[in-house]
């Protein structure tokens, strides 16, 4: 399908005080993997509330397959599954017939849903729970939970608003597990994170916000490779006058024998330093490597660390 | 999906009933319990005190007034109620985002609170006629009218609980207004014994209108007429049913 999943052009949004978003826009391709990184605040959960319908937008354009989201709401919500950033409370209904309900709401008769919340119970690990209410079960449960009420309806999309905030390292790598072979079975995902290293492993695309604005878009290699900040480590002896000529072209500094050399690329420099070191006599103790990461660039954008 | 979401406004629907089904204790049983007391106290002791009204013997003549106070009251909690819990309690996200329309969403709260309304207020007039006889002239009438007020009053509650941001503010509305409109509407006498400056005052109180007219419906008799009864019952749920929808159309309170 050429249409994309989700097409976001020039969304504006003020809360009372706030403005939120000051013209986000972003596409995201059918089939997509695509990860919303930005600091607390950045307008995150705003782009997916509009998206979902739970916020009313001020100005532009939103949509899912092509079709608005406000007068096509009908169709546009069937495409998504959303798994929201704050836990509900429940304490009328055993987990199991939430799920139903939710099926329900999307138009699925609890007999069409049922083999569908029978798997979704199995694979995320809650079939012992099924009875259980909300508030009888854990953080890391209760964001399972939020997981199968995402996928009950099958949606074509899912948008997940910090799935793994708060929990253990275990269970993050068995939802990142899943969260792979449910895009490989051909799910569009959107997710925000708090967790540059989710994004880097998981997303083909980053999206970075601040401020309510999309300030950098491309694939985690990308992204680090344009700017990001590796380096190159040297420790020698030998350093001569002439070698400052040679190395004219580089942006290094050097302290005690130790050069550092700050690159884009480390694999690709690393060669031709060593090379012009040996040729003017230098003696190499050691080489090594420093890459940068997505928190590096992260870190360059937006002038703050992610937490 | 094109039309209505039939299976949505169901589950929805179900859900608003099963909700306070499941907590029954809270729900059905405090209006069925104090109905009873008023039952066995004024039939078995004040009444032998208290001359019959319009003929009617005081412990009957009150019934209706109970049994509307019961329906009127359970309607609107409901769904106020429903509403900001599904507000303070992050459950308002998951039917937002779901391909249900305002109007599907309104529909489903009223209804779960109409059948609220009506499950207590035919479980009181039950009371009635097993406890002491209550004869019931029209019964479809009465039936017919119980549903009018739980839907009136159901969707006053859907308004309210959509303005509301605590349970302060609904238990203000419940104990400020709904309450003593209701012991002012006639409940306990026939406006008839009162001053005349207090027979005026009692009819801008829509729910003398309520009292009174399913009076007439189960003991035949009334103050003013029955026919205007029924318009005000029917014009508030016209009111509070077209107010509930266009709010929650227009996703002012629910929606930033
Ligand atoms: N209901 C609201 N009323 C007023 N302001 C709001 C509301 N919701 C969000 N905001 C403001 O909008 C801005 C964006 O908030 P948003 O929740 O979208 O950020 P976020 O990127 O999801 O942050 P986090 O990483 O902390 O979840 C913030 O300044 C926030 O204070
Ligand atoms: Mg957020």
């Amino acid at each position: 399908m050429n249409v994309p999943a989700v097409h976001i052009s020039g969304l504006h949004k003020s809360y009372e005080d706030t403005k939120a978003l000051c013209g986000v826009d972003l596409t995201i391709k059918d089939g997509q993997f695509y990860g919303l990184l930005g600091p607390n605040g950045a307008g995150k959960t705003t782009t997916i509330h509009i998206l979902t319908g739970l916020v009313l937008k001020n100005e532009g354009i939103t949509e899912i397959y092509g079709k608005d989201i406000v007068k096509d709401f009908r169709f546009t919500r069937s495409q998504i599954g959303i798994a929201h950033q704050e836990l509900p409370i429940d304490w009328f209904f055993p987990l199991e017939k939430l799920l139903y309900f939710h099926a329900g709401y999307y138009g699925i008769t609890q007999k069409k849903a049922k083999p569908r919340v029978e798997e979704l119970l199995e694979r995320l690990g809650l079939k012992d729970k099924r009875t259980s209410r909300l508030r009888q079960l854990s953080g890391g449960m209760k964001r399972r939970y939020q997981l199968a009420k995402a996928l009950v309806h099958d949606p074509k999309i899912l948008i997940l608003d910090e799935p793994t905030a708060g929990i253990d390292v275990e269970l993050r790598h068995e939802l990142w597990d899943y969260l792979r072979e449910l895009h490989q079975n051909g799910k569009t995902i959107l997710l925000t994170t708090h967790y540059i290293e989710e994004a880097e492993l998981l997303c083909e695309k980053v999206g970075i916000i601040d401020k309510g604005k999309i300030i950098k878009e491309g694939s985690p290699a990308d992204l680090t490779r344009e700017l990001g900040k590796a380096g190159i480590n040297v420790h020698i002896t030998g350093w001569n006058d002439e070698l400052k000529n040679a190395f004219s072209d580089y942006s290094y500094t050097l302290e005690d024998n130790r050069l550092h050399f700050t690159v884009r690329d480390p694999e690709e420099v690393m060669a031709s330093i060593i090379q012009i070191l040996s040729n003017h006599g230098c003696q190499i103790h050691s080489v090594s490597t420093e890459k940068s990461s997505l928190e590096d660039v992260f870190l360059n954008l937006t002038g703050k660390g992610i937490n | 999906m094109t039309g209505t979401n039939w299976v949505g406004l169901y589950t929805l629907t179900k859900r608003e009933v099963g909700r306070f089904f499941s907590v029954y204790r809270q729900t059905v049983l405090p209006g069925l319990i104090s109905s009873g007391l008023y039952i066995l106290i004024f039939g078995f002791t004040l009444e032998q005190r208290i001359g019959e009204i319009d003929g009617v013997p005081y412990t009957l003549f009150i019934l209706p007034g109970l049994i509307m106070m019961n329906t009127l009251t359970n309607a609107s909690s409901n769904a106020s109620s429903s509403m900001l819990q599904m507000k303070l309690l992050q459950q308002l996200p998951d039917i937002l985002t779901a391909p249900l329309s305002s109007l599907e969403l309104s529909l489903a709260y009223i209804i779960g609170g109409t059948v609220r309304g009506m499950v207590n207020g035919i479980l009181v007039l039950l009371l009635g006629v097993l406890l002491i006889d209550m004869p019931v002239h029209h019964p479809l009438a009465t039936l017919g009218f119980i549903f009018l007020v739980s839907w009136a009053f159901s969707s006053m509650g859907l308004l309210l609980g959509q303005l509301a941001d605590s349970w302060d503010q609904l238990a203000m509305m419940q104990n400020f207004f709904l309450t003593p409109l209701s012991f002012l509407g006639g409940i306990f006498y026939s406006i008839k014994m009162l001053p005349d400056w207090a027979q005026q005052l009692s009819l801008v109180n829509p729910i003398y209108y309520m009292i009174n007219g399913l009076r007439y419906t189960v003991l035949g008799v009334y103050d003013s007429s029955p026919l205007n009864s029924f318009l005000m019952a029917l014009f508030m749920t016209i009111l509070f049913t077209t107010a509930a929808i266009l709010l929650m159309k227009s996703g002012k309170k629910i929606k930033q």
